[in-house]
């Protein structure tokens, strides 16, 4: 047994292996993420002009944010909409998602193919498609939903017109829309479950219900946890829908961070006070996470006391 | 009594998932629909209109639309960028659960990564842009598929994570102390085991990547151009296409569609066959 | 021909760059004239004009030998690549297409090539419209001006004109409106029948500074005005709230129940769907009005002037300009300006109009094309733009749009009254100003 440098060959083949496996990820992110966020953070204490053809980088310090806190009453109020909207459809989508997982996983095997088929649908298509179709189908004159109302009797409704339901409108499509991402997660964090560990808790529990909260969200855990987590990211980067549906109106009822984003950076060519709000936004995103983690702790904290109070 | 509740609980299951199926399945039927009408039935609303294919005639054979080019760099890109994701993460992922890293370069990466996604990307494109302009590569297919790889890194990256984790560790010990390296047990039982969200990833990423539109506008060229930008050219400045972009929207789903159905059927029968144990 | 070429792309993920432009170039000619202008590149959107558009193109080619190609764009990513072509050290584009509202920004940034400098002494050809001014800039006041330097041609005309139902006119005994008053007794009446909305207004977020901006200055008012010594915030004014106060009668009184979520491609439906009575619109949206695959009132819809108020009749600007970069070699500058001075001409813009576009001349009204039906909104055209103005004409144009846009919204939707959505507006356009680095003098708040 060769001992060079302490080692044996699988020793030193092992270290090789870490050091190549990350490799690949750690050079990608190296080189097409670092410049960008760093120029995004740099470009948040300056405002660019352009003159002549070439860019004027005028240093300003935390100008941009000082106005981004004073000034800017429409991203606020963005801010506001996307808590409300990330909180929502976070919930139902990770509720009716991991539902939808149990149930296909019961499914026989045409149903489960069936299913999950249908299921993707809405996934699959082309965010701009979904925008465009809800709002034909959200349509308050010639719209499917106020036809079939109409049907019965029951007078349009204005869905996306009306400050007070539009959001609620947006928030529709997009559980509709991101529902699957939840089902696809929990269906494959389903099927890896050990069925061994799965029968050995079966034979405490007296009910599904017993199974599902002891059992299987438990051992689930981890993909719930990564599931939400993502979700939330997501959702706090809506945008197509937004884009599409209201664009923001009527009023500021149905404005959201990404759009203001996009408006102040791109439509307005304020880089500087856009970089800032990425940047204000992200913190509030980190937040959310942190808060949600937090919850699930707690809610962990309380059932496994009052398992021991029984 | 458990019974019951085991009933109601799972006619309450049933509802909500043949209820979310047909929520799916009849707006989806009637927007596919749209792309055989005329557009002034479209906007009408009405079910039942004059049949026509000139939606995909236009979408076709018109002057300036190559929707077949479009679609076919919609797969060269997904496709690629999906396979190196899928692969760069997976790697990383195994070393970071299951092997003796540092502390510091775990919490780097996974902050990072982290970090980057949580950021919008609109505002990294037009830093792509000029990076690959510089180097002289803007509107090639490696830009586009490199910057999709970067862009789905992150979340490959989590999930990937999450679902070697869920592997027993006892499997992994008792592979070292059989003597595999690490390469190997990567490749021959952590491979294999996590393929259920393996694919599942894998179908994540490959939509993310087909449906992607703010990175493929700025960043391909017109022989590069992917689907999604294609389709966006009939949202227009007085009215949307919603012809179409039905036509547009039914031709790039199949693909992917059929790709992801291929796949799931690929695990499940594995799953049933019993190659976990 | 012409167009982007048909090959097909290598299938290799390692790709090298150049490979946009080579195989571009190479697009298979079928001129037979010598061509004495090489080949340019041109970034234009995808939109109802381009057909005609690439109409003229085409007779360009057939006519010079002279090749163009297009980079066809979706309108939502067309601003995002031009920018990034001029504002690289290589142009990618050798002929911008570029809106009005994105005129301020890229002119005042200095991409552009004056086309003074291109050919000495280059002047547009008489009659053709500048629509506010908008093709010279004024670098030291930084905003348009006829005396200014001529930085680009108008590629498409555009611009608001006043739309009515024929048929819900003569059943009702309706006659065209000359002043608002008229078009308000008019709205009402057709509401009070029922089977469609008396007047819609584009009063979404989007929309509605460009929407309102015709009322604004037919009342006398105006969102500012610039002058040596600063900026004079203007639109808290008595005429403004006249304009105001006129607008949110039309879009609240005898309108769809939410006009304040109303955006343009809502508009033109309801107005193809003929559930819309009167509408200001622009007149880009009568071809697909006229055509019946899109519309269900083909024939039925006339254009007219906008009424006047105190101030006269306005219209707001919603062109195309197509504007030559700096950053590209003088040869393609050349070419792409031979084009630009082709397409002015008389008959081409006739060809223009006949292929479907909205001409850039003024002196078409009266002619043999007004003489056809299908052509009946050239008169209203020309007369339109020949009031047409740029409410915005600096710079900071989108940020502007975007904060009063916000209050007159506001206003729309009866969250503040028209007073209090004046006011916020004025203080939003001074605080904007003043963080450029203007000075910034305002009236009397209402």
């Amino acid at each position: 047994m060769t001992n060079l440098h302490g080692m044996t060959p699988t020793q030193r083949r092992n270290r090789r292996w870490i050091a190549m496996s990350l490799l690949p990820a750690i050079t990608i992110f190296a080189l097409l993420s670092a410049f960008p966020v760093f120029n995004l953070i740099g470009l948040s204490l300056f405002r660019v002009s352009w003159e002549e053809g070439k860019a004027v980088y005028d240093f300003v310090g935390l100008s941009n944010y000082k106005y981004l806190f004073t000034e800017e009453e429409i991203y606020w109020a963005g801010v506001r909409n996307t808590l409300v909207f990330s909180v929502t459809v976070v919930t139902f989508q990770m509720a009716l998602g991991f539902t939808m997982a149990l149930a296909v996983m019961r499914a026989g095997s045409i149903g489960r193919p069936l299913l999950t088929g249908v299921f993707l649908l809405p996934i699959v298509i082309p965010p701009i498609v979904i925008g465009t179709m809800w709002r034909l189908i959200l349509g308050r004159e010639f719209g499917l939903f106020n036809q079939i109302l109409g049907v019965f009797g029951a007078g349009p409704v204005d869905w996306l017109g009306n400050p007070d339901i539009a959001l609620g409108a947006i928030m529709f499509v997009d559980i509709w829309h991101w529902t699957p991402f939840v089902f696809l997660l929990m269906l494959a964090g389903l099927e890896g479950l050990d069925e061994e560990v799965l029968e050995a808790g079966r034979i405490d529990v007296r009910s599904f219900w017993q199974e599902l909260r002891h059992v299987l969200v438990p051992m689930m855990l981890p993909t719930i946890v990564i599931t939400m987590v993502f979700r939330i990211i997501l959702s706090f980067k809506v945008f197509d829908e937004v884009y599409l549906l209201t664009s923001g109106g009527p009023g500021t009822s149905t404005e959201v961070v990404n759009f203001s984003i996009y408006r102040v950076f791109f439509a307005q060519d304020r880089v500087g006070d856009g970089s800032a709000m990425s940047l204000v936004t992200l913190v509030a995103v980190a937040g959310v996470i942190v808060l949600a983690n937090l919850a699930i702790k707690l809610a962990r904290r309380s059932a496994s006391h009052m398992e021991d109070a029984s | 009594m458990s019974g019951n509740r085991a009933g109601i609980g799972r006619v309450f299951s049933n509802t909500l998932v043949w209820g979310y199926a047909l929520l799916v399945l009849g707006p989806m039927s009637w927007v596919m629909s749209n792309a055989f009408k005329y557009q002034i039935d479209i906007l009408t609303g009405k079910v039942f209109a004059t049949f026509t294919w000139k939606n995909f005639d236009q979408l076709l054979f018109s002057r300036q639309s190559h929707f077949l080019d479009n679609l076919l760099n919609s797969a060269i890109v997904a496709g690629s960028s999906t396979l190196i994701v899928i692969l760069v993460a997976s790697m990383a992922a195994f070393s970071l659960t299951r092997l003796n890293v540092p502390g510091w370069v775990r919490w780097t990466v996974l902050g990072w990564a982290l970090l980057f996604q949580m950021l919008p990307t609109l505002t990294f494109v037009s830093s792509w842009y000029m990076m690959f302009k510089t180097v002289g590569l803007h509107g090639t297919y490696f830009a586009v598929i490199i910057t999709h790889v970067v862009f789905n890194l992150p979340m490959a990256l989590f999930l990937m994570m999450t679902f070697i984790s869920a592997l027993p560790q006892e499997l992994i010990q008792a592979a070292r102390m059989d003597g595999c390296n690490y390469g190997a047990i990567f490749w021959r039982i952590v491979m294999p085991l996590v393929r259920g969200g393996l694919i599942a990833t894998a179908a994540l990423m490959f939509i993310f990547s087909w449906s992607d539109f703010a990175i493929s506008l700025n960043l391909t060229s017109t022989e590069t151009m992917t689907a999604p930008v294609a389709i966006a050219t009939y949202a227009q400045e007085y009215e949307i296409r919603y012809g179409e972009m039905a036509a547009g929207a039914a031709m790039s789903m199949l693909p992917a569609l059929m790709l992801i159905l291929l796949g799931q059927k690929f695990v499940v029968r594995g799953l049933l066959a019993g190659a976990v144990k | 021909m012409f167009d982007q070429t048909n090959k097909r792309p290598k299938i290799t993920r390692r790709a090298v760059g150049g490979l946009a432009l080579a195989a571009v170039l190479s697009a298979s000619a079928g001129a037979t004239l010598a061509a004495d202008q090489p080949t340019i590149k041109m970034a234009i959107n995808q939109s109802p004009w381009l057909d005609s558009f690439i109409a003229m193109v085409d007779k360009y080619e057939d006519e010079t030998g002279n090749k163009i190609e297009l980079d066809v764009s979706p309108y939502a990513g067309l601003l995002e690549k031009v920018r990034n072509s001029v504002r690289g050290a290589d142009g990618e584009f050798d002929l911008l297409n570029i809106n009005s509202l994105w005129l301020s920004e890229i002119y005042s940034g200095g991409f552009l090539a004056p086309l003074g400098e291109l050919s000495d002494g280059y002047a547009l050809a008489d009659s053709v419209l500048t629509y506010g001014d908008t093709v010279s800039w004024d670098a030291a006041s930084s905003t348009f001006a006829a005396e200014g330097t001529l930085m680009g041609v108008p590629l498409n005309g555009n611009v608001q004109v006043l739309y009515y139902n024929t048929e819900i006119y003569a059943g009702l005994g309706l006659s065209e409106p000359t002043t608002w008053a008229q078009v308000q007794s008019n709205a009402d009446a057709i509401q009070a029948a029922g089977d469609a909305y008396g007047f819609v207004t584009r009063s979404g977020r989007k929309s509605i500074v460009y929407n309102f901006t015709p009322y604004l200055f037919s009342h006398g008012g105006s969102f500012f005005e610039v002058g040596e010594d600063g900026i004079n915030v203007t639109i808290n004014s008595s005429e403004g709230l006249a304009a105001l106060d006129t607008y949110v009668g039309l879009a609240t009184k005898s309108g769809p129940p939410s006009p304040g979520a109303v955006e343009q491609g809502d508009l033109i439906q309801l107005l193809s769907t003929g559930r819309a009575g009167q509408a200001i619109a622009v007149i880009g949206a009568w071809g697909g009005l006229e055509n019946p695959e899109k519309s269900a009132v083909v024939g039925k819809l006339n254009a007219a002037l906008i009424p006047a108020g105190a101030g006269g009749s306005a219209s707001s600007a919603g062109h195309w300009v197509g504007g030559i970069p700096a950053n590209i070699s003088p040869e393609r500058q050349q070419a792409a300006l031979a084009f630009l001075t082709w397409f002015q001409d008389k008959d081409v813009q006739t060809a223009y109009v006949q292929a479907g576009g909205v001409p850039v001349r003024g002196d078409l009204a009266g002619g043999a094309l007004s003489a056809d039906d299908s052509y009946r909104f050239i008169d209203a055209y020309s007369a339109n733009a020949a009031n047409a103005v740029m409410g915005l004409p600096v710079p900071q144009a989108s940020e502007i749009s975007s904060a009063v846009a916000l209050q007159l919204n506001r206003a729309v939707i009866g969250e503040v009254s028209s007073a209090e959505a004046l006011n916020a507006a004025a203080a939003d356009i001074a605080t904007i100003m003043e963080r450029e680095g203007y000075t910034v003098t305002r009236g009397v708040d209402l």
